[in-house]
């Protein structure tokens, strides 16, 4: 069941369209916060699933793997649901008793397993942003594969600067990571490799 | 396992598949019998994956901005007027506006002092590194709100701490101007101590507060200062003079 409405939605989340975005983010943010407060959550565990639930989709949508057999927003509920119950299954907040609303029995089991799989990214992805603007051009440029060399010539630093400010940048992400409570949770129930 | 620069070194020639033969020999036989190492190879490799893909930390990013303005938006006054009288409120607003345009265009000399605040200001950057008590977790937390622009929760925890040194001052003293506490900003400001490395950022950012303040008369002494000074916020300081000296 995709809608015109919704075919432009998906056309807008994966060409980074801010307007249709924001009228989407705005638009459903309200569900998710009463779903998510009233299930143990806070106002950042709202932002955290709702931008997550957001990603998985765009990636979806990148890799033209997206089917909808419902509409967009039962679909994007149903992951932003399944996404925090997940959380809190691991956090071992939640007693799982309650009959299953509609929209989480839409998405099948392998975006489950999905969404269980993205949880680690999600994290690196959040702790990477709030990084200086230093430290993300200089991993970015390591990420991408660049040596060293080609990164102090890319941004002007010395090569040994380079190397101190990679290092020290690389494992205060790393701690950042290291004390986030998903994290903690998913080191202590890895998951299992594909 | 401590990290070292070292460590880093081999794990990612080791990754990216660049390390000679017979160092990739020793790091494997090492890494069959450290379960540490193991943990440590997978963080990074797991870390090189998920980050390379550029398009969808944009992604993010774009979200994280569209978060905070819908926020901002929330927070402003205007959402707190009832349904009933939005339009009543809406047309007084318009003719008080009109008002304040007339009181600028004829009364009053035109004012950009706001607008070059706006340009100019940026909260000051995160930094990767926690001067002194880097373990403490209150600090990272709030290092990590003042990072997601959660000012008001900054400002809570930090005006707690009678000594601050002078990284956290700023990061108070930019959270005050958030929320629209100038004059605490401006007294953190100047407390900065100007012996050391903060002391050119201090007066960078209290001739923003003069700005935001409307008293762009007292941004201009700071600016040549800093113009003299002839450090990371030359360039800037000297278009913000130039744009205060056209007015």
């Amino acid at each position: 069941m995709n809608t015109t409405e919704d075919h432009k939605i998906l056309e807008g989340i994966v060409s980074g369209n801010e307007v249709i975005i924001t009228t989407f983010y705005r638009n459903n943010l309200p569900y998710i916060r009463q779903y998510i407060l009233q299930n143990s959550g806070n106002e950042e565990d709202v932002e955290d699933v709702f931008q997550d639930a957001l990603i998985l989709v765009y990636q979806k949508l990148k890799t033209d793997s997206l089917e909808l057999h419902s509409s967009l927003r039962t679909y994007f509920y149903g992951v932003c649901k399944n996404m925090w119950r997940n959380r809190l299954r691991k956090n071992k907040k939640m007693v799982i008793a309650e009959s299953l609303p509609e929209d989480i029995q839409i998405i099948d089991s392998d975006i489950i397993k999905e969404i269980e799989r993205k949880e680690r990214e999600h994290v690196y992805r959040k702790h990477f942003l709030n990084l200086s603007d230093t430290c993300r051009e200089v991993l970015s440029l390591l990420f991408q594969g660049n040596s060293m060399k080609n990164i102090a010539h890319i941004t002007g630093y010395s090569e040994g600067y380079t190397r101190k400010k990679k290092f020290e940048c690389k494992r205060s992400l790393i701690e950042m990571i290291e004390k986030d409570h998903i994290y903690e949770e998913l080191q202590l129930k890895p998951e299992k490799k594909l | 396992m401590e990290r070292t620069p070292e460590i880093f070194d081999k794990i990612e020639g080791y990754l990216s598949h660049t390390l000679p033969k017979e160092e990739i020999v020793a790091f494997e036989k090492e890494l069959a019998t450290n379960q540490e190492l193991q943990q440590e190879v997978e963080k990074h490799r797991v870390l090189h994956k998920t980050l390379s893909d550029q398009d969808t930390l944009d992604f993010k990013e774009k979200l994280m901005q569209i978060s905070a303005t819908i926020k901002k938006e929330q927070n402003s006054p205007s959402t707190l007027v009832s349904a009933p009288y939005w339009k009543i409120a809406a047309s007084i607003a318009i003719l008080l506006g009109v008002g304040v345009l007339l009181w600028y265009t004829y009364i009053n000399q035109p004012n950009n002092t706001q607008d070059l605040y706006g340009a100019f200001y940026e909260p000051f950057p995160v930094e990767d590194a926690i001067r002194g008590n880097t373990n403490n977790e209150e600090i990272q937390s709030v290092v990590k709100n003042y990072a997601r622009g959660a000012y008001d929760s900054v400002a809570v925890v930090l005006e707690k701490h009678p000594n601050l040194n002078s990284q956290l001052q700023l990061y108070l003293a930019n959270s005050y101007l958030n929320i629209n506490q100038e004059e605490k900003a401006m007294s953190l400001f100047k407390d900065i101590k100007s012996s050391g490395k903060y002391y050119e950022v201090a007066k960078w950012y209290l001739s923003l507060t003069y700005l935001k303040l409307n008293t762009p008369k007292k941004s201009i002494p700071l600016l040549k200062e800093i113009i003299t000074y002839n450090g990371a916020y030359k360039d800037k300081a000297t278009r913000l003079l130039k744009a205060l000296e056209k007015k």
